[in-house]
């Protein structure tokens, strides 16, 4: 299990770095992407491992997503969306997504229904996990403020 | 526009000033960027430079400027922003020389209307670069999904073949649903092909990691950060962007089954 825990890690990382590419992000930028993407998998599965549901595991993910993003934002002086809409790639529900057509088109409609709802409840632990971490003031995430050179 | 002549210096000076606060914001909204931060920096550059007068409306596609009052010089305008493709390292660009601005180092507004012309005109990632990068995160993205070694060999290669159509195809051609429809029918195409052949044992995890080149995850997470910043209106068009995508890809995955099970008779996977 753990093996696969670190392929499947650093697969994210490297998928992720991948999708920055597409997005345009800046080169430097890519391995703080890279590590917001492995962490939020690692998050992900670890939080599965020990028993929860999907969407909660994808909840837990999220907010540790947003909040290496928030932190790598200041640390970086970047956006924080900007290492969010990478890093949040590994969670989006392509599978689900995948099922709820098929089950459609092949008329099993019992399944395409729960995988739908599968994706949807994935997608709403997204957004419930942004929401609730920009919520928590700037002040928090100064700490990771680049030390100034004395004027 | 152009008889700046007539009018006093100051007036003419407060109205450069809005017009590159505008050309900024401008940027920011058309890749990608929160309605907040496009607020925030417009406000911020009009302070900085002096203009007290500023006021903003953004929208998802449009920012509406208006300036003027006792002492300054009124200013109008309104522009149209198409919602185009995202390019995150203009965001970053524009941001870095708003906190640049804000520090002092562009004291002369000219200086700072050329470097955002530099912005705009930033090279995209060359197209072959692009095309590899959609195959390994195709390719990648489908060991998460749980995929072998042979169904992200068929990912990758499904995220390569995708990019060169949306590149070529898709983009420059065909408008969002058509695109992404056509582009959930050709990852299940290529997908089955490579299944059919023996490349790649498992269908749906093929499927599942080559379908996350399409996925629109800017328009989704801006869509979800405008509604929690209160900005139902582009928020609301923003998720309704990214779910409109959704449903077409999905749609195209469906048809292209369909299509397979009329040939085929029957389900068989």
């Amino acid at each position: 299990v753990i093996g696969k825990l670190i392929i499947e890690t650093i697969a994210s990382a490297i998928g992720t770095i991948g999708f920055s590419v597409l997005f345009g992000i800046p080169r430097k930028l890519y391995i703080n992407c890279a590590l917001i993407g492995a962490v939020g998998w690692l998050m992900y599965k670890g939080a599965l491992l020990l028993g929860t549901g999907m969407a909660t595991a994808v909840f837990l993910a999220a907010v540790v997503i947003v909040l290496s993003s928030r932190f790598t934002a200041v640390y970086r002086q970047c956006p924080a969306t900007v290492f969010l809409i990478a890093g949040i790639f590994p969670l989006v529900p392509g599978a689900q997504i995948y099922w709820a057509a098929y089950y459609l088109v092949t008329n099993q409609f019992d399944n395409a229904l729960s995988s739908g709802f599968t994706a949807l409840k994935v997608m709403i632990a997204i957004v419930l996990g942004i929401v609730f971490v920009f919520e928590i003031p700037y002040k928090v995430f100064a700490i990771a403020r680049p030390r100034k050179k004395a004027k | 526009l152009e008889n700046n002549e007539s009018t006093p210096s100051s007036l003419r000076d407060e109205g450069r000033v809005l017009e590159i606060a505008m050309e900024a914001g401008h940027i920011l909204l058309q890749n990608g960027a929160e309605i907040s931060r496009v607020e925030e920096t417009m406000d911020r550059i009009c302070k900085h430079y002096g203009v007290e007068s500023g006021d903003f409306f953004v929208l998802s596609n449009g920012i509406f400027t208006t300036g003027g009052g006792r002492r300054e010089g009124s200013y109008a305008r309104v522009r149209h922003i198409p919602v185009t493709g995202a390019r995150l390292d203009k965001v970053v660009a524009v941001n870095q020389l708003s906190r640049e601005i804000s520090q002092g180092r562009y004291e002369d507004i000219e200086s700072a209307a050329e470097k955002l012309r530099e912005i705009n005109e930033m090279p995209e990632e060359k197209n072959w670069r692009q095309i590899v990068a959609s195959g390994m995160g195709s390719g990648f993205f489908c060991v998460l999904a749980g995929g072998g070694l042979l169904d992200c060999t068929a990912a990758f290669i499904t995220g390569i073949l995708l990019y060169v159509y949306v590149l070529y195809v898709g983009k420059p051609h065909l408008n969002k649903i058509v695109r992404n429809i056509f582009g959930g029918m050709l990852v299940v195409l290529l997908c089955l092909g490579c299944y059919l052949t023996g490349l790649g044992h498992n269908l749906s995890h093929m499927i599942s990691g080559a379908i996350m080149p399409l996925v629109p995850g800017v328009a989704f997470t801006n869509g979800i950060r405008d509604i929690a910043d209160g900005d139902y209106i582009s928020g609301a068009v923003r998720m309704l962007d990214a779910i409109l995508v959704f449903v077409s890809i999905a749609i195209g995955v469906g048809v292209m089954f369909s299509i397979y099970n009329g040939l085929t008779g029957g389900i068989m996977l």
